[in-house]
């Protein structure tokens, strides 16, 4: 015969509960979260500070403000989901069997923990393990474990009332003593109909052992059958089919503002607490975070008065896999710094993507030259210098698919082996020339230093001075430059090497027709340094217009 | 009388406690050096630049600078481990070009390019401010140097600082060759130092590119390159530079000196499309053009 046993975890007040999770500063101040529509607000759910202040749940909105001193707090729904997701996921790390049993504002959730002592010790050791999880979680939980599914369920329950104490928040009952266990409880846990409790009360039955030792055939005459179920209740011998629920691996957190938040440093200090959560459940199966999207919720007006749903949406993506919090939050830091949203943010999402954690062996201390970078560090140094130079300034730089001089495209860098060029050969300025090692080149030309280009961008306009004549001193042809000049100095052309003319991209409206001229120059009229220096002048021949597009160096 | 040999060994065993071999000069360290891939400046430094160390290409424009400095990062990029070396290029004026890079051999997926320059960009990041909207009052470079028009410098020297300190990187360049000479001596010797520290520490080469030496005492070899002479194939093509290089100041020399070395040295570049298929061409004065198509 297999042998039962259940835990039971039981958030009371759990609409409080969510909202204070991501906000530990509150967690010392009264907290009353309200629902309804104004101005008939009511009070669903409180902490215990509140309690202790004189705070009740159903008290008005008016009521509340006239105690003063209290924190109040909007009930969020979506918050809830969010909160009940991560509170599922706790439970899961200790049993695959969960059955769901919320009832009103708690959040109680029933674990089959048969057979698990071997993993997680004797029940009393599992009930403290999975209680310090929850309250990792920023859930206070009260646990209790029994062989009966109600039993267990009943007694968690109890452990937010006066019995809280009592319990510590941990109850664990023996297998057979469950009656005695109950006996303490009032009779409204077993949730009966008013006009049932009212019966009792006349009778004097205030306990479940009051109940439990009344005589069954007697209760059943004056009440029905169903008293016969309410007995074996109060006695802890009801029996139960349990139903356990699939929880989905859902990683996200959610937090709503009560009042609009503009400062960045606020938004970190929940984010920092929402990776925290994020990380420890992606670690609780094996598993790091590879993407995290980041929704802001935007308080943005407009001038008729309506309120349009827009939402600020970042997604990072480290190089590897990750559950380093400091790494992860500092991503985050710099993306937000990049991209500030563009209003005040009054909710905010971070949902994650699970990966598999990274396997690369890491450096000791600073990473050799032989390895790379480490992709973590990377992706942080990446980041601070796009924050400083601009997103698309920073990067792998890659040959476009054309003929086009000076064009290229940036592309994001990384330290993967897997995305160097095997067979697509970069086409250089000149067609003629094939990148050693890359194509069908031999390396015979790799020995072999090249010229380089100092590009000025944008292209500097020049004035250009002609030979004009067919015929001349020094060979100069018709069309050389002799002279040109730009804004402040005037430069002498030695030799002048060209043209070389060059057009394309007729089909489209990004046409282009140049000539190039290779020029040895040097300055003129007392610019003081009249070292001979080489450059490439270029014409626009469709605007006949001259321009400085690079040095050679 | 006691020898000078036998009279050191006495005094330095006196003084062991102290200082171990007082009167024995200190053995200068043998520096690891990287070849740049030209076979006469790798003679001439007899190994190439430095690795963990500063080294300093300085000379006008037309000098040879970037042609030395993009051939030490190709043959860096492609040498190590199967899919080459991380190296970077921190550009301070926006002048690094992508096709010379490549027809220089460089891996190009290897190389990060860090842009400095920014015209458009007003000195002022929201990142540094920490304010969503509203006044922003801070200023993200040193104070004044954006007044001074000199954000580019300060950024460039950032970068390299943060790609320094991120470690990784086999060859590191920074391209202050369009700064000014005057802002380029304001760099503080700190600064320098710092740099020479990390570099040291992540094994990584810092290639300062300059139109004169600003890393001073902190460099550990400074090249000055000079135009010798260019050359041309008829009157239309222009096919290569021929260029000098002065050592100016070299820390870790050999250990061994047989003999004294030269200080000047020349080397040659070819133009980018001057290759071994478009030679016949040149002979014929015809520069091989882009979109030719060749049997």
């Amino acid at each position: 015969m297999s042998r039962t046993l259940y835990a039971c975890a039981h958030a009371a007040e759990f609409p409080a509960q969510a909202l204070l999770r991501l906000r530990p500063d509150l967690a010392a101040k009264p907290v009353v979260v309200l629902e309804g529509q104004p101005p008939k607000e009511t009070v669903c759910a409180l902490n215990r500070q509140a309690r202790l202040r004189g705070a009740a749940l159903g008290m008005t909105k008016l009521e509340i403000e006239e105690f003063g001193g209290f924190v109040l707090l909007p009930r969020s729904v979506a918050g809830e989901a969010a909160a009940r997701a991560v509170f599922l996921e706790c439970a899961a790390q200790f049993s695959p069997r969960i059955e769901e049993d919320s009832r009103e504002t708690a959040c109680a959730f029933v674990l089959d923990i048969a057979g698990t002592e071997r993993l997680f010790g004797p029940p009393a050791q599992l009930a403290r393990r999975l209680r310090a999880a929850l309250a990792a979680a920023g859930f206070r939980a009260s646990i209790a474990v029994s062989a009966n599914y109600h039993a267990a369920r009943m007694k968690a329950a109890a452990g937010r009332g006066p019995h809280r104490q009592e319990t510590r928040g941990i109850a664990v009952i023996p297998a057979g003593e469950e009656a005695a266990a109950l006996e303490k409880l009032p009779i409204a846990a077993l949730e009966l109909e008013e006009e049932h409790e009212e019966t009792f009360a006349l009778w004097g039955m205030r306990t479940l052992g009051e109940l439990a030792r009344a005589p069954e055939s007697e209760l059943v005459t004056r009440l029905g059958a169903a008293a016969r179920a309410w007995r074996r209740l109060a006695c802890g011998e009801a029996e139960h089919t349990f139903a356990p629920i699939e929880p989905e691996l859902a990683l996200e957190e959610f937090c709503e503002f009560e009042n609009p938040v503009d400062q960045i440093d606020s938004l970190l200090f929940i984010g920092a607490r929402m990776i925290d959560c994020l990380a420890r459940r992606a670690e609780a199966r094996a598993l790091a975070l590879a993407a995290l999207t980041l929704d802001l919720k935007l308080d943005l007006k407009l001038e008729d008065g309506r309120v349009p749903q827009r939402v600020y949406r970042r997604v990072l993506r480290p190089a590897l896999p990750s559950t380093d919090r400091k790494f992860l939050l500092k991503l985050l830091q710099l993306e937000i710094g990049a991209h500030p949203p563009p209003a005040a943010v009054v909710a905010l999402t971070l949902a994650a993507e699970a990966g598999r954690a990274g396997k690369v062996q890491l450096g000791l201390f600073v990473p050799s030259a032989d390895g790379g970078p480490e992709p973590s560090r990377l992706d942080v140094t990446l980041a601070r210098l796009k924050a400083m130079v601009g997103e698309d300034r920073v990067g792998a730089p890659a040959l476009e698919d054309t003929h086009r001089a000076g064009s290229f495209r940036m592309e994001s860098f990384s330290v993967a082996p897997a995305d160097l060029p095997k067979n697509r050969v970069p086409r250089p300025r000149h067609a003629s020339v094939v990148v050693p090692g890359v194509g069908d080149h031999n390396d015979d030309s790799s020995a072999q230093p090249r010229m380089a280009l100092r590009r000025v961008r944008p292209p500097a306009p020049v004035r250009v001075e002609l030979f004009p004549t067919l015929s001349s001193k020094n060979g100069a042809r018709v069309g050389q430059p002799t002279v040109f000049r730009d804004a402040q100095n005037r430069f002498e052309v030695a030799a002048a090497y060209g043209p070389w003319r060059a057009s394309g991209c007729w089909w489209s409206g990004e046409d282009w027709d140049d000539e190039e001229w290779d020029v040895l120059a040097r300055a003129s009229g007392g610019a003081g340094d009249d070292t001979l220096f080489a450059c490439l002048l270029v014409r626009d021949r469709t605007r006949n217009a001259w321009r400085l597009e690079a040095f050679y160096d | 009388m006691p020898s000078a040999a036998a009279l050191r060994l006495t005094i330095e065993r006196s003084l062991e406690r102290r200082f171990p071999a007082a009167l024995t000069p200190a053995p200068r360290a043998v520096r690891e050096t990287a070849a740049t891939g030209i076979a006469e400046v790798d003679a001439h430094l007899e190994g190439g630049l430095p690795v963990g160390a500063i080294s300093e290409l300085t000379g006008p424009a037309s000098s040879g600078r970037t042609s030395l400095a993009l051939a030490f990062v190709a043959r860096r990029t492609r040498e190590g481990p199967a899919e080459g070396r991380a190296c970077a290029w921190v550009d301070a004026s926006d002048a690094f070009d992508p096709e010379s890079a490549a027809a220089a051999g460089v891996l190009l997926p290897r190389l990060l390019w860090v842009r400095c320059w920014d015209q458009n960009r007003a000195g002022i990041s929201p990142a540094q401010t920490g304010k969503i909207r509203g006044a922003q009052t801070a200023v993200w470079t040193r104070p004044g140097w954006t007044h001074l028009g000199w954000a580019h410098l300060d950024q460039a020297l950032r970068a390299t600082d943060l790609l320094l300190q991120a470690g990784g990187f086999a060859a590191l360049v920074l391209d202050l060759g369009n700064i000014a000479r005057e802002q380029g001596n304001r760099i503080p010797l700190a600064t320098w130092f710092r740099f020479r520290q990390a570099a040291d520490r992540s094994r990584s080469s810092l290639v300062v590119l300059g139109r004169a030496s600003y890393a001073q005492s902190a460099a550990a070899l400074v090249l000055a390159c000079r135009p010798s002479r260019s050359l041309a194939a008829g009157e239309t093509a222009l096919r290569g530079f021929q260029f000098q290089i002065e050592r100016r100041r070299e820390r870790f020399e050999p250990l061994q000196i047989r003999e004294r070395k030269p200080v000047l040295s020349t080397w040659s570049a070819d133009a980018a499309w001057d290759t071994a298929d478009a030679r016949w061409e040149i002979d014929r004065t015809k520069k091989p053009r882009v979109g030719e198509r060749r049997a």
